[in-house]
């Protein structure tokens, strides 16, 4: 994503052109469509998600401050606030539905993981699992590291550590040769 | 300094405002940092882009029509929002409009209520002058109808030959009327004036004009021995009887 697209974007937004909308979908559309997958767990309510981040994202245009987060930050924070907001009124809803009829509790769950949504990207698996499960846990599932660290039962230091090193990792993958690898190896 | 940075970048501060996961007060602090401290920024910075290439590796292919639905629901709003405006400006009009008729009204109303007063007050003057009019009548005809009534000819003197004029006296009833039938001419700087002293005391009883009317009475403040006078002054009438100038007098 070039920053001249980005600056189009978000001139665009500004002058409340639906076009916005539509390059910002075209580009980032996957990604917070996986972000919201990644938090609800189910390609419907995802969907749902991605379509009312979407309409906050077109409603809140003049609220974003370049100087203060790069667009994707500002997307991302929006559509992962929408997906943790949902996830918390299905669960109200279901935590009702439950006390009404027991049979409906199988509603939503690890369960209900829909094969598209099972990671296929390569690069992920460069990354080991222990840093994984903690990038994770702080970026989509709305963990405090304090969380993070009493959920997946990991001292705090550890959790700090590894976020540090899961994002150095990530670095080493993204970096200026990996990105060259990568091109080689399309060619 | 350098201190103070690692342990700002030790913490979890920017990680937390990276995810919109600070406090007010956090917010600022970190914003703060991110402003006055290069490396600070360059650790911000680098979190977004890993944050973004991290997402990028989640991506999942969104389903066919989503974006249509939310461009449709973007469309929606917007209409939504043309429409607000379209009824606020419509609504404001509406406001505006009752305004204006309501201070027109307010106004209309505050005429019509002076209006109003006026239009009392003249039937009430209108009303007591009726009422005066009537009293004055009825004296007159009490006067003029009883038998104890003593009619007096009045002419002028020498000054006013042809002055003519009859008083009515009735001493039962205590009323005194006269009519003045014929006045002679006088300089345009001149007028009669009629005067009645009784008890000793010399009453005012304004100026005299031809009548108009030749039976019409003025009433004369009744009084035993009262002596009247016509006297001749300077126009609009004197404070005092110029003694010289009466031309008749007559006592009842």
């Amino acid at each position: 994503m070039s920053t001249l697209l980005e600056k189009h974007i978000v001139e665009l937004l500004q002058e409340r052109n639906e076009k916005a909308i539509s390059l910002l979908y075209e580009h980032y559309g996957d990604t917070l469509f996986g972000v919201a997958n990644k938090v609800v767990r189910n390609n419907e309510l995802a969907q749902d998600v991605l379509q009312e981040s979407f309409v906050k994202i077109w409603k809140k245009s003049d609220s974003y401050d370049p100087s203060k987060a790069k667009l994707f930050t500002w997307l991302f924070r929006i559509t992962r606030n929408t997906a943790i907001d949902k996830l918390r009124s299905v669960n109200t809803k279901k935590d009702k539905e439950i006390q009404i009829d027991v049979s409906d509790v199988y509603n939503l769950g690890v369960d209900h993981i829909k094969p598209e949504l099972i990671d296929t990207h390569e690069n992920l698996e460069k990354i080991e699992a222990k840093y994984r499960v903690v990038l994770e846990a702080l970026f989509f599932m709305g963990m405090t590291q304090q969380e993070a660290s009493d959920e997946l039962d990991i001292p705090l230091g550890t959790i700090k550590s590894r976020l540090k090193i899961g994002l150095r990792e990530l670095r080493k993958i993204y970096g200026p040769t990996a990105i060259i690898a990568s091109i080689l190896s399309l060619v | 300094m350098k201190e103070k940075i690692k342990n700002f970048l030790d913490s979890d501060l920017i990680e937390k405002y990276l995810l919109e996961n600070t406090t007010q007060e956090e917010t600022l602090q970190v914003e703060r940092y991110i402003a006055m401290y290069p490396e600070v920024q360059k650790t911000y910075d680098e979190l977004q882009n890993n944050l973004e290439s991290f997402a990028k590796m989640h991506a999942v292919t969104t389903p066919d029509g989503v974006k249509e639905k939310i461009i449709a629901r973007i469309r929606g709003e917007r209409a939504g929002r043309k429409k607000f405006f379209q009824y606020a400006i419509a609504a404001s009009v509406t406001a505006l409009l009752f305004a204006v008729a309501s201070v027109f009204f307010y106004q209309q109303n505050q005429n019509l209520q002076e209006e109003n007063v006026a239009v009392t007050n003249k039937i009430e003057t209108l009303k007591q002058d009726m009422n005066s009019q009537l009293e004055d009548m009825r004296r007159q005809f009490i006067v003029l109808n009883n038998p104890q009534t003593k009619k007096l000819n009045v002419n002028g003197n020498r000054k006013a030959k042809e002055l003519k004029a009859v008083a009515y006296i009735n001493p039962v009833k205590k009323l005194s009327y006269i009519n003045v039938s014929k006045l002679p001419n006088l300089p345009e700087n001149q007028c009669y004036q009629m005067w009645t002293e009784v008890n000793g005391k010399m009453v005012n009883l304004g100026i005299i004009k031809e009548s108009k009317n030749q039976d019409e009475l003025f009433a004369l403040p009744y009084g035993k021995q009262a002596v009247s006078y016509i006297t001749i002054e300077p126009e609009g009438g004197n404070n005092v009887p110029t003694v010289e100038n009466i031309v008749a007098n007559f006592a009842f």
